[in-house]
């Protein structure tokens, strides 16, 4: 159906999330955004006017039209990621907007479904006319849709999923989607000295790709690794734990690569079952990289499950920017019709980077605002402190776009997720992240990035 | 069986049916039917695209899709009283089909569609053959069975994305590259004029099918199997026939999907979607042709209308849930009948109203062959 | 081939979501008997009492009040759809009938996606005090809920099996599946007898839902279309016999959770409910009986 209910499930996908739906009727559920990140929030020197040039001026000109797909649908949900950024650019427009021009940003959900993916590309650049694209969150947009922005002319900036999103000319992630950041897990797996590795993952397509980095690392450090693939969404999570931890053995490691809600899923059925220290270590992409998480597991995960985080975890850094991060959160992400559900989280903090990545771009332009210049300005943005990553972000002319390839490692800590490793670059063993080294070498380090 | 048009058992009216041609005459000259199909058809492929934006002609290209879907459900649910609640899982199939040819061969579009169309007939009658034998509840609840166990399997299998091998599957692809279309039809509007050419072809297939010898035979099977078999008709076989050509017929849609989204995933079939299907055939009304189009808009056009309004699809959804009951209880035969009788009614009324002595003779539309 | 121990922990889960496919295949079984209707809206009826109840706990109300809501919810949804189209639809084959829960299963799905949205990482969880808990037996550790999934499901079966045998309610429900005519004639309260199975199967339903998602994941979509294993089971049972649906149940849970240790077919595991079912409705039917009356079963 076109835009349907999903039933079966639609469900996959690798970005860290901290979502927490509203409840309507009976009565809310707590909300549990994780407020404890900083507590500078507002007061302090950091106010959310910062983000524009002209404090308190109304932008009045004419707008600069953006736009962003984002898939949103039963299970999966990444519009946290263009909410946010709608509301860095809300208070941008607010505080003297781009020279003057504010921004209009239209957002179109779509429920995986190719023929709706292809319209909403073309809604937003015939109908809408935007000349950029950011904030593109989606299990499939990047392979749908990658050959209609070459044809176009765009150069988007969105937080990547699909292979497309880093192996194409014409798109530029803030993250480092499923592959890398399963790297990255299984690279501290690693570094723990476990005697054998476990990586089960969502039954997408593309599992192969997914699964060839983790494997190239597990085999340049002789350690077996065993690949598994759950058809999503889990609806077995007792038989998969138990098969992971079967397979694994005592000083094993179970890496799993899930949506928030599969792998949540599973954690909490091994911790039903009691087979939690079962195993050496739990590791997890970037999708678990959720304050919410932290709380719904018992702190017998305390330094257990090791999750990558491929953003600057908020709650441990105090940064100018972080705090601008929180401001605009609460002073426009948290409430009307595009509320940023999941608060403080790597979701918020994608949108926040994406918009401020565009922003810093779209200010750099001299003239006219069309499709050409606003593109040449996005892939212009070179070695830009986004105070989010690990890394100074870079777009450039490259064949393939992995701008993010260092990250942290996380470990849940009575409800709250702290750093267990600071920056750590993903290994090069795995042939991708070496071949765009090769292309456009080794960023340096963003000035906040701790470690 | 399902016996959507609610009429009791009648071995007289069966008996009298077979010894005299089921077919009547419509009551409307066929002249002025034709002309308004050609009218709408001139204007859907000529008019619509123009008219229309990209976001809503790729929607169109859905509505025809799902229409032929809903016209080979219709031709089991309306014509022979045989349920199935497995339908999304044959059009994947024919999508499967149709991709790993487009992706293997060079072979032109018509031939392609024909292919996948064939290789869905093939599965879908061999599957169901032994199946026949059951009655109304358990088979529809066997294609129910059927259709959750080809899903899983298609969701291992994943779908063709231009690897080798049988599957055609490579897990390890970074460019995927897109489903082909026809040469003559790469644009999304020229292919929504291409997928509404499809669509007339395969409803004119099902036409005749209906006013030839199946159709009456399909006919005598709804109204009572029983007395069919007693009156010497191959039961089986024909309700074999009427499986192969609803197989086939959402075969080609299926193939017609996969070139109009150029790239497939398992998310695409969902099995809850086949009760989606089944909800807006029953609504649109599965003994009408035209039903079939009713059921095409209803799932595929109006969630386009509402993501644009920002209404959540939810509503369609409720809304569908209380249209298949209200269907099943009150208006057999769907929307595409009532609406016309209600409109024919008011009619009547407003003339009564008017010309008080005159009589109204209701030349009423029921029990006629409409397609 | 994994070992024996490999599979025993398996073997555990089975015979747990056994015992509660058993649950609502029974409430299937019972209903289907007394009115006819095959109720496909069970798994989504349970599913919006599990979400009620989560929503409730979470809202700060005692877990075991929560619990009885769910039930009554599920109850009077279920009694209220069955008063309400049961009448209306009474005299239509049993394929329209439950072609009519169906209508009633989309819009509990609607309605329960515009609630209860799900966005990012939100996992809405069940839990009971019992999870976590257990007892060892041999080197496998088995938790107090799976103990408490079979442990029902066997109660149930039982108990209702003795309700149809020893009870006049029960006797007359058997009586109505025989000949709903014959047994009006005689002075039963068809109406009010169809009501007890109506309500029977729905708070069935609500334990069922409450178990399922607690043992496999409280989402809507999830726990509606568990429903397909329970119907499976009782089909397997030819939609007739209690204690043959208990025992189908468990085959299907059992099946279901021992094809996941072996590699090659454990992408094929969640099959194994659907090519039961399908190859019972088959062998079942290999007498056919063509008969002028609407009854099916």
């Amino acid at each position: 159906m076109y835009g349907r209910v999903a039933h079966a499930r639609p469900f996959v996908a690798l970005i860290a999330a901290v979502g927490i739906a509203t409840l309507v009727g009976c009565g809310s559920s707590g909300n549990p955004t994780s407020t404890s990140s900083g507590g500078s929030t507002g007061t302090g020197a950091v106010k959310s006017s910062d983000c524009g040039t002209k404090p308190g001026v109304k932008a009045t000109g004419t707008p600069i039209n953006l736009g962003a797909i984002v898939t949103d649908q039963t299970g999966t949900s990444f519009a946290d990621i263009a909410y946010m950024a709608d509301a860095y650019f809300t208070c941008v427009n607010a505080n003297g907007g781009i020279n003057g021009h504010p921004i209009k940003y239209y957002i179109e959900t779509e429920q995986t479904q190719p023929a709706q993916i292809a319209g909403d590309a073309n809604q937003l650049v015939q109908t809408d006319q935007v000349l950029g694209i950011v904030g593109n969150t989606s299990i499939i947009e990047c392979s749908v849709d990658s050959s209609y922005w070459q044809q176009h002319g765009f150069y988007i900036i969105d937080s990547g999923i699909a292979p497309e999103c880093y192996s194409t000319s014409n798109s530029a992630a803030v993250n480092m989607g499923p592959r890398y950041s399963s790297d990255g897990a299984v690279q501290y797996a690693i570094s723990q000295h476990v005697s054998k590795i476990v990586f089960d993952q969502a039954n997408v397509p593309g599992t192969q790709h997914i699964a060839a980095g983790p494997n190239a690392l597990a085999a340049a450090a002789h350690i077996p690794i065993v690949d598994l693939a759950e058809t999503p969404p889990v609806t077995s999570a007792n038989s998969v734990a138990i098969k992971e931890v079967n397979d694994a053995g005592p000083n094993g490691a179970v890496i799993l690569n899930f949506t928030p809600p599969d792998a949540l899923t599973i954690l909490q059925a091994a911790q039903k079952l009691g087979i939690v220290d079962h195993v050496k270590m739990w590791g997890c992409s970037t999708p678990c990289n959720t304050d919410f998480l932290a709380q719904s597991l018992g702190a017998q995960w305390n330094s257990k499950l090791f999750v990558n985080a491929e953003l600057t975890p908020p709650d441990s850094t105090n940064s100018k920017t972080m705090q601008l991060y929180n401001a605009i959160l609460k002073d426009y992400g948290s409430s009307g019709p595009h509320k940023v559900a999941g608060g403080v989280g790597s979701f918020s903090q994608m949108g926040f980077t994406e918009a401020e990545i565009a922003v810093h771009a779209l200010e750099g332009i001299k003239g006219a605002y069309t499709v050409a210049s606003v593109n040449a300005a996005f892939k212009g943005v070179t070695n830009f402190d986004t105070g989010m990553l690990c890394q100074k972000w870079t777009y450039g002319g490259y064949s393939s776009h992995l701008p993010n390839n260092m990250d942290y490692t996380v470990t849940p800590n009575n409800g709250k997720m702290t750093t267990a490793q600071g920056c750590t670059q993903i290994s090069s063993v795995d042939p991708d992240i070496a071949a765009y080294r090769q292309e456009a070498g080794v960023a340096p380090l963003d000035p906040t990035a701790n470690g | 069986m399902l016996d959507v048009t609610d009429s009791p058992d009648s071995p007289a009216g069966t008996a009298s049916a077979l010894r005299s041609p089921l077919l009547r005459r419509p009551a409307q000259p066929t002249l002025i039917r034709a002309v308004v199909i050609v009218v709408l058809l001139v204007f859907v492929l000529f008019g619509l695209p123009q008219l229309l934006s990209l976001y809503y002609v790729d929607a169109m290209t859905q509505v025809a899709v799902y229409a032929m879907v809903a016209l080979g459900l219709g031709v089991l649910v309306g014509r022979v009283g045989l349920m199935s609640l497995g339908q999304v899982a044959v059009l994947a199939v024919g999508a499967w089909s149709a991709a790993r040819l487009l992706f293997g061969t060079g072979q032109p579009y018509p031939l392609v569609l024909l292919e996948a169309g064939l290789v869905t007939m093939i599965l879908g009658t061999v599957l169901l053959l032994p199946a026949l034998r059951l009655r109304g509840l358990y088979l529809a609840l066997i294609t129910l069975m059927l259709a959750g166990a080809v899903t899983v399997v298609l969701a291992t299998l994943n779908f063709p994305n231009g690897g080798g091998g049988f599957s055609g599957y490579d897990g390890n692809q970074t460019h995927i590259p897109p489903i082909r279309r026809p040469s003559i039809a790469t644009s999304d509007p020229a292919y929504f004029r291409y997928s509404v050419l499809v669509a007339v072809v395969m409803f004119a297939l099902v036409a005749i099918h209906i006013r030839t010898r199946p159709g009456r035979a399909w006919a005598a099977i709804r109204q009572s199997e029983p007395s069919a078999l007693a009156a010497g008709i191959n039961t089986t076989a024909y309700k074999l026939w009427a499986v192969a050509l609803a197989s086939f017929v959402t075969g080609v849609a299926g193939g017609t999907y996969a070139g109009a989204v150029h790239y497939l995933y398992p998310y695409d079939f969902p099995a809850y979607t086949s009760i989606t299907i089944l909800a807006v055939v029953l609504m649109g009304g599965a003994y009408n042709l035209w039903g079939a189009v009713v059921a095409g808009l209803l799932m595929q056009l109006l969630p386009a209308l509402l993501q644009n309004w920002g209404v959540s699809n939810d509503w369609l959804t409720i809304l569908f849930g209380i249209g298949v009951v209200q269907v099943l209880t009150t208006a057999p035969r769907g929307l595409a009948d009532q609406f016309p009788k209600d409109m024919a009614k008011l009619g009547h009324l407003l003339m009564g109203l008017v010309r008080r002595p005159v009589p109204a003779a209701v030349p009423e539309t029921t029990g006629g062959e409409t397609p | 081939m994994p070992s024996w121990q490999n599979f025993q922990p398996f073997i555990v889960t089975g015979l747990a979501l056994g015992g509660v496919y058993a649950l609502s295949g029974v409430g299937l079984v019972v209903l289907y008997q007394a009115t006819g209707v095959v109720y496909l809206a069970l798994g989504a009826v349970g599913a919006m009492g599990a979400l009620i109840s989560y929503s409730l706990i979470a809202a700060g109300v005692a877990p075991w009040l929560t619990w009885l809501v769910c039930l009554l919810f599920s109850g009077a949804v279920t009694l209220a759809y069955g008063m309400i189209f049961g009448p209306l639809l009474a005299k239509r084959e049993p394929l329209v009938k439950a072609t009519a829960t169906l209508g009633l299963l989309l819009v509990l799905f609607g309605v329960m996606d515009l609630l209860w949205t799900t966005s990012s990482g939100k996992v809405r969880s069940l839990t009971f005090p019992t999870d976590g808990h257990g007892f060892s037996l041999g080197n496998v550790n088995i938790t107090w809920t799976q103990v408490i999934g079979l442990a029902v499901g066997i109660a149930i079966t039982i108990g209702t099996a003795a309700f149809l045998r020893f009870t006049k309610l029960g006797t007359a429900m058997r009586a109505m599946a025989n000949d709903r005519e014959i047994t009006a004639t005689l002075g039963v309260p068809v109406r009010r007898v169809e009501a007890a199975a109506w309500l029977g199967c729905g708070i069935l339903a609500g334990i069922a839902g409450l178990l399922l998602a607690d043992m496999v994941a409280l989402d809507a979509t999830t726990l509606t279309f568990l429903v397909i294993s329970s119907l499976a089971a009782a089909l397997i049972a030819r939609l007739r016999s209690i204690v043959l649906t208990f025992v189908a149940a468990i085959v299907v849970g059992l099946v279901q959770n021992m094809l996941v240790p072996i590699p090659a077919l454990t992408s094929y595991s969640n099959m194994a409910p659907f090519v039961l079912a399908a190859v019972a409705l088959l062998l079942i039917s290999r007498r056919r009986v063509i008969t002028l009356s609407r009854e099916e079963a």
